[in-house]
This record gives C-alpha cells, structure tokens and sequence, in this order.
C-alpha cells in the first residue's frame, strides 16, 4: 500500500453459479488487480477470468431471461425480496438477480478502502414497459460496513442482452444528508472492467 | 431519523387476507338448517362486527354459447348488487363463479333454471368457510402447546419464543430453568436459560445471541442450541462431562425491544429502543455499550449512528442486567456472544490492535473450532482478533468479559458472508445451527479441559 499515491490490491479467486439452485458449481478461476487512487471510491479494476460457460451458451441464458422478463403480462411491481424470513418467490427470482447486477454496479462505485457493501433487499420494483428493453425502477437497501448503516439507494436499470448495461441511480447518505449518484454503463459480458 | 423506517408488515404480495372471499372448492359441510345457520351467524357477526356471509352460497355456472353468457350477464343487471361474481362471464368454457347472498338463493336459482343454465354448488355456506380461515389462522397465530411441536426451521415472533421458553423449562424442568435478570428500556423481562445438572455456583459459560436485533439467524441458532443441549445430555459424552461440571446459561433476546421492532416496523433496526432528550434518534448499539474501551475508535457518539455507543459504559439496562448477572455469579470461565453476518470466530480485541495476553491460546482454540464447524456442512469461517478480522470496535461485549477475567471470550458472526445478510432463508437456520453448535461444543469441552 502506497499510501501517496493510493491503495492497490491483488485478487485471486474463484467463481461459482450465483443462482444456488444450480448447486455449487464452479465456473472459473479469475485474477483481478485493484487500484483506490488516493482513496477514493470507485476503484480502477483490471480483471481476467477463464470462463467454463461458453459464450453461446451465456448468450443463450440472457436470452431466455430476457424472454421471461418480456413475457410478464403486466409490467411488474413487487416490494420487498427477499421477504422478512429471506424467501424469494421463484418467479420473482431474476428480478433479484438483475437488481443485483444493477446494484453492483452502485456497490462498485462507492467502495473506498475503508467502505463496503453489500445488498440487503429491494423494497421495490417498478418495470417500465417499453418495445424492445428491459427497463426498470428499482430502490434497495444497502448494508454498508464497518459503520452498519443502511443506505436506501434508488437505481434505474435499462438492459438489452449482448448491449451494455445502463444503471442510474442515487443514494442518500442519511447521516451527512449527502447524495452520491452517477451513471454507469457496463457490460455484463466483457472480461475486463476498465475505468469508465 | 425520520425517513430510515420502513413498514415491513405486509412483505408478499397477493396473500389472502382475513374476511376476504375465496375461491376453490371448500370442504364438506355438514347439512344444517337454513334458519339456523342464520340465526347461528347473525350472533356471530354481532359478536365480531363483521360483514356477514352466513347462508350464502357460491355458484358455478358453465354457458353453453354466447346467448347464455348474456344471460347471466343480464343478472347484473336485474339483481343490482346482489350478484357478487368471483368469475365474472367472460367467454363460454370458461366457469362464470357468483356468490349469491342467502336471502336471493331461491330467486337466482330459479332464473338459472329457467334459462337452461346448469349450475354446481361450489361452497355451501360461505361464512363457515370464512370462519374456518379464521379459526385456523387464529390457531397459527396462538402460541404453541408444547416445545416439541416448535418449529425450528421457521423464524419466530418475541411472544413465540417467551412462550417457547416456558414450554422448554416445564418439560425439561431437571435440567433447565429460567431467570428473569432484568428489563429492557420498554420495560420487556430479560430472561436467561439455566442449564445445570446440580452443585452450587459451578463454573459457568455463558451464551448470548440477538444483541442486534436484525441478526435473526442468532436468536434462531440459539434457540436450536438449547434444545441441542438438553437431548445432548447422556449421549453425548463430551456434552456430559461438561455438563456434569458446570453450568450453560444462554440469553435467547438479549434485545427484546429491538426484536419486536423488526418484527412490527423496521427489519433492520440493530440498536436497542433507548430514548433520551435533545434527538429524536433512538437506539444504542448494545454492543458498544460495554465498558472496555468505551468511546473509542469503532464506536460513535451520535446517536443518530448505527454504532453509537450510548452517553456512558452500561448505560444501556440490557447491557447492565448481564454486566450485573455475570459479575454477581462471579464464576464465568467462557463467553460467546453469537452475531450475524459474516462467517468469523473472533476474540477480542476489538478497540485494539493490540494482542491479548492469551492470544496464543485463543487463536489455537478457535482454530479448532472452525475446523470442526467445517465438517459439518463445509462452510468457511475465518478467525482471529475482531479488531484484525472485521474491523476495530469498542465497548464490545467480549473485550469487557476478556478484561472482567473471562479468558474464553469469543464472539461469532454467523452465516453468510453477504448474499443474503440479515435476511438469511429460514431453510438455513438448522445447517447454521448444526455447524455452530460444533464449534460451541470445542470451546466449552476446552473451557473444561484447562481450569483456571
């Protein structure tokens, strides 16, 4: 750690199915390099990753989730997942795992050396029907550590599968009153997060 | 802070509610008077003040074509208000269901008939059902009859587990028995377990779960842990043999006033329900409340903050009822105080970098025990110094009991390490319940092994 010019880390971990259903599959080794510049958030990430899902078969599940999603007679509105006692209903299960991408992304942003998250809960969802993507309204709760506070954050999310994914959103910081928001607009698929 | 809390009463979505109709075939009734089921209904809807539906009857109806379909559109029409369609007409082959109030059964039956529509009964007698709903959530609601029917696997309400606690004394009353040692800002008993095979004043392990309200798998763990114990007894020979020489004492709602807020307003309140004038934040974070360290790094003096540490050490009646408690018993040998979420077994410091003078032992010890933990459903804890593991923290529970003479301080964070949090699946409970109680067991069969 050089504390003149920032904080850098190292990383090597492993990854595995995120839907648990699946089983605790694992899919990949990836190598990531993380740099804080003079700590702030939004660290610079330089990652590769070997991948056992093929492209096909990702282009595959992206499709089929955004069928799902389009398929959905009316536009969707729920609160609340994972409930009180954490079930998430089936059906309402890639909502999670899009608000969690979408949430990510917000995670990312705000992460210093010394702040973390993680994703509580989305206490709403609001889908706006459109022609062609998958648009939604999202607010979540996020667990920030080490000082436990819950941050309500508001996230817009626009997807379409093989384009990048747009997330606007804006948190507020109830202890200061401050807001932090930005715009973000990532690909689910490439293998290197370069600073936007 | 005005603006943090949230409503979490109603979380699913499209769950039937008391008094609404339903539909579905209902059960079989028994064949009673029309009058005097009547009659029978009117005193209850007079007791309950409810809307009543006693006599009325669901009807389906299949239309042969689009004419018939008309006619019962045409129902709507003539009966004004007296038609209530679960099933409104929409297409032939599809069921038309109508709820007929009891005093238009014979008119509306005679109109069907008249026009060739074939008609089923489908419920008979919609208030017996309604009752019957009611009975049964009411039945749910109600406390259980006895410890053994508990559900373990499921979350529970403060009232579920106070009734659960005396259920579990009265039926393991040779082993077990209950303290009051305190009350909460609010004014709610503070109760501990005592598990204890005889003698007097024996050394003593104590454990602790739900300081922070929001960390529901605790209490569950804990609660799962008692019973753990109890049947343990006389089969389980390490279990015995300390069980035969000292006593376990475990405070299941160490913050009831911030339990029953999770339950009523706000999920994830963490602090307890402490007021004072000058802010209209409440809370202090009981376990920055104790008095090693007190104020320092980790903690805050907001009151506002999610870690505030409260206008002075103990201030906080949860915190001073066991400060009381253990120091009045004077034999405590072990400490373990069950947090959520994060996956570590740590022991103090918190407020310091610095290194216990049993560092060694402690760091040998809950190695062991994460190591048994690991076997049994291979979840990963990592272990060390609280201020070297998670972060630095003062006035911390297991920093106080490390300074008080208590050497075997511990303190967990339990299952997960993020993805779901607070708001663990209740499918967890046991699996984290089986894979603690492990770990628990290596450090109390320890605590016995090296006296001190």
């Amino acid at each position: 750690v050089d504390s003149k010019q920032g904080c850098k880390i190292d990383l090597v971990f492993s990854t595995q199915s995120y839907n648990q259903e699946e089983g605790e599959k694992h899919l990949g080794n990836c190598s990531a390099h993380v740099f804080f510049k003079n700590e702030k958030p939004r660290p610079a990430i330089n990652i590769t990753c070997t991948r056992s899902i093929e492209k096909k078969k990702r282009q595959e599940d992206d499709y089929l989730l955004y069928k799902q999603l389009k398929q959905l007679k009316n536009p969707l509105k729920a609160a609340n997942i994972p409930d009180s006692h954490g079930h998430i209903d089936p059906s309402l299960r890639p909502i999670w795992d899009l608000a969690f991408l979408g949430s990510s992304y917000v995670m990312w942003e705000k992460t210093t050396p010394f702040l973390h998250y993680n994703l509580v809960r989305l206490t709403s969802v609001k889908q706006w029907k459109t022609n062609d993507t998958i648009d939604f309204d999202y607010t979540v709760l996020l667990h920030e550590l080490p000082t436990q506070e819950i941050i309500p954050c508001r996230i817009r999310l626009v997807w379409y599968p093989g384009k990048p994914l747009k997330v606007k959103y804006q948190c507020q910081e109830l202890q200061t009153l401050e807001e932090s928001s930005g715009t973000v607009e990532g690909s689910a698929e490439s293998t290197e997060l370069s600073n936007i | 802070m005005p603006g943090r809390e949230e409503s979490s009463g109603s979380s699913s979505a499209g769950r039937s509610m008391q008094g609404t109709p339903r539909q579905g075939l209902g059960p079989r009734l028994p064949h009673m008077g029309k009058w005097t089921l009547l009659f029978c209904g009117c005193i209850l809807a007079a007791a309950w003040g409810q809307m009543n539906f006693t006599g009325d009857q669901v009807l389906r109806i299949l239309a042969k074509d689009e004419k018939q379909l008309s006619f019962l559109r045409d129902l709507e029409i003539l009966k004004p208000q007296k038609v209530d369609f679960w099933r409104g007409p929409a297409r032939p082959s599809l069921p038309v269901d109508m709820r007929i109030p009891f005093a238009e059964l014979d008119d509306i039956k005679g109109y069907l008939e008249s026009h060739g529509l074939a008609y089923t009964v489908m419920i008979k007698n919609v208030q017996v059902l309604l009752d019957a709903e009611r009975e049964a959530m009411a039945k749910a609601r109600r406390l259980e009859r006895s410890a053994s029917s508990f559900s373990y696997s499921s979350y529970h309400t403060l009232e579920e587990i106070y009734s659960w606690i005396d259920n579990f004394v009265t039926e393991h009353s040779d082993i077990v028995s209950k303290i009051h040692i305190g009350n909460s800002f609010e004014n709610r008993s503070i109760l501990i377990l005592k598990f204890s095979t005889g003698g007097s004043n024996r050394p003593a392990i104590w454990i602790d779960t739900g300081i922070h309200s929001r960390e529901w798998i605790t209490h569950a763990t804990g609660i799962w842990t008692a019973r753990k114990i109890v049947s343990a007894y006389g089969k389980d020979s390490i279990l015995t043999d300390i069980l035969n020489t000292m006593d376990i004492f475990i405070d299941l709602v160490t913050n009831p006033d911030g339990f029953a807020f999770t339950h009523s307003m706000n999920r994830l309140w963490r602090k307890n329900k402490s007021s004072r004038p000058g802010t209209s934040c409440t809370g202090v974070d009981l376990n920055r409340n104790w008095k090693s360290g007190f104020g320092g790094n980790g903690s805050n003096s907001n009151p506002c903050s999610e870690t505030y540490h409260g206008p002075s050490p103990q201030s906080e009646p949860e915190v001073a009822a066991i400060v009381d408690f253990i120091t009045g018993h004077g034999n405590f040998k072990a400490l373990i105080s069950i947090h959520s979420y994060s996956q570590m077994l740590m022991y103090p410091y918190g407020h310091s970098m610095e290194p216990v003078s049993s560092q060694k032992e402690l760091y040998r010890l809950a190695k062991k025990a994460v190591k048994a933990l690991y076997k049994v459903h291979g979840i990963n804890y990592i272990f060390g110094s609280i201020s070297n593991t998670l972060y630095v923290a003062s006035g911390v529970t297991v920093d106080w009991a490390y300074d008080s003479g208590i050497k075997y301080a511990f303190t967990f964070e339990l299952r997960d390490t993020g993805r779901y949090g607070f708001l663990l699946p209740a499918t967890q409970i046991i699996p984290t319940a089986q894979e603690t109680w492990m770990a628990i067991r290596t450090i109390m069969q320890h605590t016995l092994n090296h006296p001190y």
